[in-house]
Order: C-alpha cells, then structure tokens, then sequence
C-alpha cells in the first residue's frame, strides 16, 4: 500500500508540474503570436533607417562578400557604395552597427543599430546628442585603417569610454577591408 | 488585512531595496537615468502583482515540495510576456534595460515575496503586497536614479523630457562621470540606505513622542 501511496504522491507532484508549466507555456505562445509581428517590423524600420542614414538611397542586400574579420553581418549594396552591417565587441557587449562605405572605400558615415555601452560614456557614441553626432562624424570620409588617437590614429576617442571608441573603429575597419574586396 | 501598514513597509520599513536588500544586481546597474528608473519599477510591480496573484490563488494546489519550481515557472512566464510587450511596445525602454529585463526572472524580490507573502495569504492581500513592494522599489530606484543623474550626467528626467536628453542642471563639463559607472551605483546606493534609516528612527521617534 505504501508503494502505491509514493507513486500517487510523485505523479501528483508532476502532473501539477507539468500543468502550471503547459498553461505558461500556452500563455507565452498567444503573446508570441501577438508581439512578434511587432518586434519584427520595428527591427527591420530600424535596420532600414540605419542603412539610409549611411548609404543614401538605401541598397540592396548583397549575398557575395568576403568577411574575414567575423564581424560582418550583413552587406547592402548600391550604385554609390555599400552599407556594412558590423557587429565588434563593445564595453558591455557586442555593438550591431551600420556603416557606408562608398565604391572608392571612403566611409559615408556610421549609424548604431544596437549597443548596451555605459550610459553617459559609450553610450554616448549612439546618442543623437552633440557630442555624439560629432563622434560619428569623424568617421566620415575616412578610409584606410582607422585607429583612435591613443593608439596613434585620428579619431579622437569619446571621453571615458576608450574601449567603445576602439570597438566602433575596429568595426569600420572590417566595413572598410570587406568592401576593399569587393570588385 | 491592514492597507496603511502593508503600505508603510513597502515604501519604508521594510522597503525591498533599502531595508531587505533584494535585487540589488538590477538595482545598482539600471539608476542612471529616470526613464530606466520608472521602467524598470514598473516593470517589476507588474510582474510581482501578477505572479502574487496567481502564487497566492494556486497556494493550496501547489504541493509544497515543488513550490519553488512551480513560482518559478509562473513569474518567468509573466516576465517574458512584460519582456516580449516592451519589445513591442517601448522599444526604447526594453533597449536601455536590455537584459535586466529578462534577469527580474531570478530577481529576488518577486520570488521573496511569493515565498514571504503570496503563499501564505488570500489573494487579495497578495495583490496589496505586490503593489506596495512595488512602489517601493519604484521609489528607491527612482531616488537612485534622480542622485545619480543629476551628478554624474547633470540632468534631469533624461529619456523622458527634452526630447530624452533630459534638462540639464549642471553644464557638460562638471558632472562627475564615475557617479554613472558601478562605483557610483553602490555609493548612491549606501547613501540612500542611510537617508531611509534616518527617516525610520525619526518617525519612530516622533511616534514615541506622541505617547
């Protein structure tokens, strides 16, 4: 009798389990199907934005690039240049950014899709601010390697946030060597 | 049930950031500006009245060998909803926030309560419990973020007011950054735990006078 009491008693314990879990995971499926058409539009609006702020006009997705820093996502391409998805390691995390490239290897500009840098410091490099536009402006028309002033380059680093600034010209720079192999 | 005195511990005596010191990973990483502040707050009382609800409705189902499974389970679920409706509501909060958002999953305070509260009273206390604590951990981060803006960006209300760059009080080149960075978290912190235990031996003693 003792035995059939234990078995009752564990099944008991996983089937309330196992239905607590069915019932969340039916609700979580519902607002699944509600917030991720959502999600979705808002990545691809943002991920546009991002290449029209780069590359005016906008560009085509181009399946046949070499990458061989391992940062390049993602490639655009138009009559005027290219818009280079780049994914380098920030501070706190990896940066998803954008940047043109024009044919010649001149860079257009750079925009951030995604970053999670400190707020106030690296997070400054994505900020609409001032201080921020001025940052990313610096990229502009810049070809070659890049390297931030402490590293003997020109681009001059954001106040307190030296490893975001590395991070963000180490992804122009695979930008800039996945277009110069292009043909 | 006593609103007044449920109300009155969690905005202060026993306040879950200042007094029972829960969630203080979350806590110390996202006061850097007020609209990370009232996000995340609100973030967490919803989530902590919901899963105080349905603990509390589910206390007598729930055997107790598997309680904390079975909380688990249910404060997960709601925090993925909350997660996936900013996702697609407030995108830019659910990007400031990032992956504290996910992680109120392991927050202590939700799951402390449930075990403290919600599964020992009815289902309506455990709503009241779970929106005082959650004003008061609404309050200290608040607080947190407002002292914490203020000195190490100069402004005020940032991600909210002007546009999201907030009003800016002390000019660009003063403020002391350090005040945004983990240093300036546990120092605001230890000073806002100081202001409230203050703020209890005053009233207790005003209390005492009284009498």
């Amino acid at each position: 009798m003792k035995t059939e009491s234990t078995v009752k008693y564990v099944l008991r314990l996983a089937l309330t389990l196992l239905a607590i879990t069915a019932v969340v995971a039916a609700c979580l499926a519902y607002v699944n199907g509600i917030t991720k058409p959502r999600i979705d539009a808002a990545k691809a609006a943002k991920t546009q934005l991002a290449i029209e702020t780069v590359l005016p006009g906008g560009g085509e997705e181009v399946q046949d690039f070499t990458d061989e820093t391992g940062m390049v996502s993602k490639v655009y391409g138009s009559d005027t240049g290219y818009a280079v998805e780049v994914t380098p390691s920030g501070f706190n995390g990896t940066i998803t950014m954008m940047v043109g490239v024009s044919k010649d290897g001149k860079v257009l500009g750079i925009s951030m899709i995604s970053q999670t840098e400190t707020a106030g410091l690296g997070a400054v490099s994505a900020a609409k601010t001032a201080a921020g536009e001025t940052f990313r402006g610096q990229y502009k028309g810049q070809s070659g390697t890049l390297a931030v002033s402490k590293d003997g380059g020109t681009i001059d680093a954001l106040t307190g946030a030296t490893i975001t600034s590395r991070a963000v010209t180490t992804g122009v720079n695979a930008a800039l060597s996945c277009v110069a192999g292009m043909d | 049930m006593d609103f007044k005195r449920q109300f009155k511990e969690g905005l202060l005596t026993k306040n879950p950031v200042t007094v029972q010191l829960l969630g203080m990973c979350s806590t110390l990483a996202i006061t850097t500006s007020l609209f990370n502040g009232l996000g995340m707050g609100l973030s967490v009382t919803i989530i902590l009245i919901c899963s105080n609800v349905l603990i509390s409705a589910l206390r007598k189902v729930i055997p107790n060998q598997i309680r904390i499974a079975a909380y688990i389970v249910i404060i997960a679920g709601f925090v993925t909803i909350v997660d996936l409706c900013l996702q697609a509501f407030l995108p830019a909060l659910s990007e400031n926030l990032g992956v504290f958002i996910p992680l109120i999953v392991v927050n202590c305070i939700i799951l402390g309560r449930a075990e403290a509260f919600a599964s020992k009273n009815t289902v309506l206390a455990s709503a009241v419990d779970g929106l005082c604590q959650g004003i008061g951990y609404t309050v200290a981060l608040v607080i947190m973020c407002v002292i914490r803006e203020l000195l190490g960006s100069g402004t005020f209300g940032g991600g909210i007011l002007n546009g999201g760059e907030g009003i800016r009080i002390i000019p660009a080149q003063y403020p002391a950054m350090q005040m945004v960075m983990p240093v300036g978290g546990f120092l605001t912190l230890g000073a806002v735990i100081a202001g409230s235990q203050w703020l209890m031996k005053h009233l207790e003693k005003k209390e005492a006078a009284k009498k």
